[in-house]
């Protein structure tokens, strides 16, 4: 990881309620720098997608903020958006569209001219290393096919940061390396991540600093290293498992 | 055993409870639709019974011909108002009298019959929709039989009493007169009969409804599908979430939905033409003329104003599959969703199609009203009869439903209600739950 301090997302006490007393996110703090990887670890139903919902916002936080940039989720979103690119979980695309015709029309959503637009389908068709079958349908894409070429998208504007929820989910185990090694190429070029994921092997080789989430708490906040010190444990399935009965057992 | 535990799989797929809901409502919907119907026919039977008369020639012959109608026989009474005119301006006639059609015995009408003419008389109607069952005209049939019957019994009378009855006078009493029908169209009038003109007319009452209804369920079809594939491939929060106004997302959405059913109506309608025979055309000319005359083709102020009302109802179809599509939790969710838009849009379509709501019982009416859809299905009528207020009240609603349904749709897409809405479960007989997510 760069070691630059530069704040890129700061979130404070953010929150999500839904229902009277029912939170599906509460009062999560945290930072990502400039250049850092950061993984929010948790199980399914822990509170990873509302966060990440929210600062990409596309939910409304009913406490707290989030700021990318100076700019803040709930005041300036349209600043926030041009700041950051957000692959949702098990997202699809336009099946009727081919690979290249989405970039393109991806591109014109981020870009401010045809050339700038021209450079990012460039870049995407750098990452997604699709070659010939970006001229086919996206229909006759396999999964991992169509996860390659979401995450070019996502990262083709090189925005300060990439928000991706779950990014190598169905992947295979070359392709999911194949990413991992990306992500952290991009990250120590400057650009920042926020991740998501249940893969807790996955976000130990790929992120800088983790923050353990269950119950939409944000339990605990470290690089894998410093984690694994604090808990005695040889892995973040450890940590996790240390971490949340400890909670239970005060009560939590 | 294979094969029943098969079946009970499909039949628990396709036989949902949605599916059930939709058969129990087109039953309910064809029950009222045929209840209405009945009622129209029975007033057109009781409207049989009423006879409103205008004797020009006040002559004995002609008032023994009123009393016969008032009783033709002994067991059976006719309600016969009789009326003066002033003018032979029987529209302004018929807005004094407050009545929709009246018989008018001539001037010489009892001399025809002296000289051993056919006698003519006049029916005087006023046509008010394109609708099928507003132009059964029971009083027309009535008056003229019940003229003609009095007319011989009178003819008869007299001459087995005299003892003398000519080969000319036999038949003359096969049918001792003729009616000259006299129809009136808003402020115009002409001498046709209402069925005549609904013959020559009756393709653009069938089209234009058939139109309107395939617009709506195509354009809410596909915005539906729109928004709930983008909702659930999870390409909506990919576009949302990137620099774009969620305005603009909002509006292309409604306005590719518009053109493909606009492209739609248009093949259906070229279709449509191409089909159907056109009555017009073999037609004597005169009639196409009066046709003309009588303002009932549709000319392009005609087809302006319909289409004013027909982009309205588009825009709030369009709106209101947007916020049906919001609440989409799967493809076949998508597809029940639009189920109420089908049900509000085949009331009015069917009922205007059949009836003139216009002229409907009052709540029946008022509830046609309310549903936004209906005064587009009414609009040709309203333009072509002269119903403008009606048109024009119609149009404002339609604006102010469109406002209301449109400021949802942009409450939706610009809130986190797109993401949220469909997390609502709504369960029969339980109370609503919400189901979270990571």
């Amino acid at each position: 990881m760069s070691q630059q301090q530069t704040a890129v997302l700061e979130v404070e006490h953010l929150s999500k309620q839904y229902k009277k007393g029912i939170y599906a996110s509460k009062d999560v703090n945290f930072t990502v720098n400039k250049g850092e990887i950061f993984a929010l670890l948790g199980p399914n139903g822990a509170g990873k997608t509302t966060t990440i919902r929210m600062i990409a916002t596309l939910l409304k936080p009913t406490e707290g903020d989030a700021k990318i940039e100076g700019h803040s989720i709930k005041t300036d979103p349209a600043e926030v958006r041009k700041r950051l690119t957000y692959l949702p979980d098990e997202a699809g695309a336009y099946k009727n569209m081919k690979g290249r015709q989405y970039l393109q029309f991806m591109a014109d959503m981020y870009a401010d001219s045809k050339e700038q637009a021209a450079g990012y389908v460039k870049t995407a068709e750098e990452i997604c290393k699709l070659g010939d079958r970006l001229d086919d349908k996206i229909e006759s894409y396999s999964r991992g096919m169509t996860r390659k070429l979401l995450l070019a998208r996502t990262i083709m504007p090189k925005p300060p940061i990439a928000i991706l929820d779950e990014p190598t989910s169905g992947l295979d185990i070359i392709n999911a390396l194949e990413i991992r090694r990306m992500i952290r190429q991009l990250a120590s070029e400057g650009m920042s991540f926020l991740l998501s994921s249940h893969n807790m092997l996955e976000i130990e080789y790929v992120s800088d600093r983790v923050g353990i989430i269950a119950k939409g708490h944000l339990l605990e906040l470290g690089t894998p290293d410093e984690l694994k010190a604090k808990y005695n444990a040889e892995n973040l399935e450890e940590v996790f498992e240390t971490v949340v009965n400890n909670k239970e057992s005060m009560g939590w | 055993m294979k094969f029943i535990s098969l079946l009970k799989k499909e039949l628990r797929e396709m036989l949902t409870l949605q599916t059930l809901l939709m058969l129990v409502m087109l039953i309910v919907l064809m029950g009222s639709m045929g209840g209405l119907m009945g009622k129209a026919a029975d007033e057109s039977q009781a409207e049989s019974g009423k006879i409103t008369i205008c004797d020009l020639d006040d002559t004995p012959f002609s008032q023994s011909v009123l009393k016969y109608l008032e009783h033709p026989t002994a067991d059976m009474q006719n309600e016969v108002n009789v009326i003066t005119i002033e003018s032979d301006d029987y529209a302004k006639e018929l807005d004094k009298h407050d009545i929709k059609s009246f018989v008018i015995l001539p001037k010489g009408f009892e001399d025809s019959i002296r000289d051993g003419k056919q006698a003519e008389i006049v029916y005087v109607s006023r046509m008010t929709s394109l609708s099928m069952m507003s132009n059964i005209n029971a009083g027309s049939e009535t008056a003229v039989q019940l003229i003609q019957a009095a007319v011989k019994t009178a003819m008869y009378t007299e001459k087995i009493n005299s003892g003398k009855l000519t080969d000319d006078e036999v038949s003359l009493m096969e049918m001792p007169v003729y009616v000259k029908e006299q129809t009136i169209v808003a402020d115009k009038q002409g001498e046709v009969s209402p069925l005549m003109l609904y013959s020559a007319t009756y393709s653009q009452s069938l089209f234009m409804p058939l139109i309107v209804y395939i617009l709506i369920l195509l354009g809410s079809q596909t915005m539906v599908n729109a928004v709930s594939a983008e909702k659930l491939d999870k390409t909506l929060e990919t576009l949302l979430s990137a620099p774009v106004s969620r305005i603009h997302v909002l509006a292309a959405k409604m306005i590719a939905a518009a053109v493909v059913a606009l492209l739609n109506a248009a093949v259906y309608m070229i279709g449509m033409n191409k089909l159907s025979i056109n009555p017009t055309a073999d037609m004597p000319d005169d009639y196409n003329k009066m046709v003309e005359q009588l303002g009932l083709t549709f000319d392009v102020k005609t087809y302006l104003l319909i289409g004013v009302q027909m982009l309205v109802t588009m825009l709030i179809a369009l709106s209101l599959s947007l916020i049906l599509g919001a609440f989409a939790r799967n493809i076949k969710s998508s597809q029940t969703l639009i189920m109420p838009l089908m049900i509000v849009t085949i009331i009015p379509f069917m009922a205007a199609m059949f009836l003139d709501i216009s002229t409907l019982p009052g709540i029946v009416k008022y509830l046609l009203y309310a549903i936004p859809f209906t005064h587009t299905f009414m609009a040709s009528d309203c333009i072509l009869f002269g119903k403008t207020t009606l048109y024009i009240g119609g149009l404002v609603y339609q604006i102010v439903v469109l406002i209301i349904c449109m400021g949802i749709a942009v409450k939706i897409f610009t809130s986190d209600t797109i993401f949220t809405a469909s997390e609502m479960k709504f369960s029969l007989g339980r109370k609503k739950q919400k189901v979270y997510e990571d």
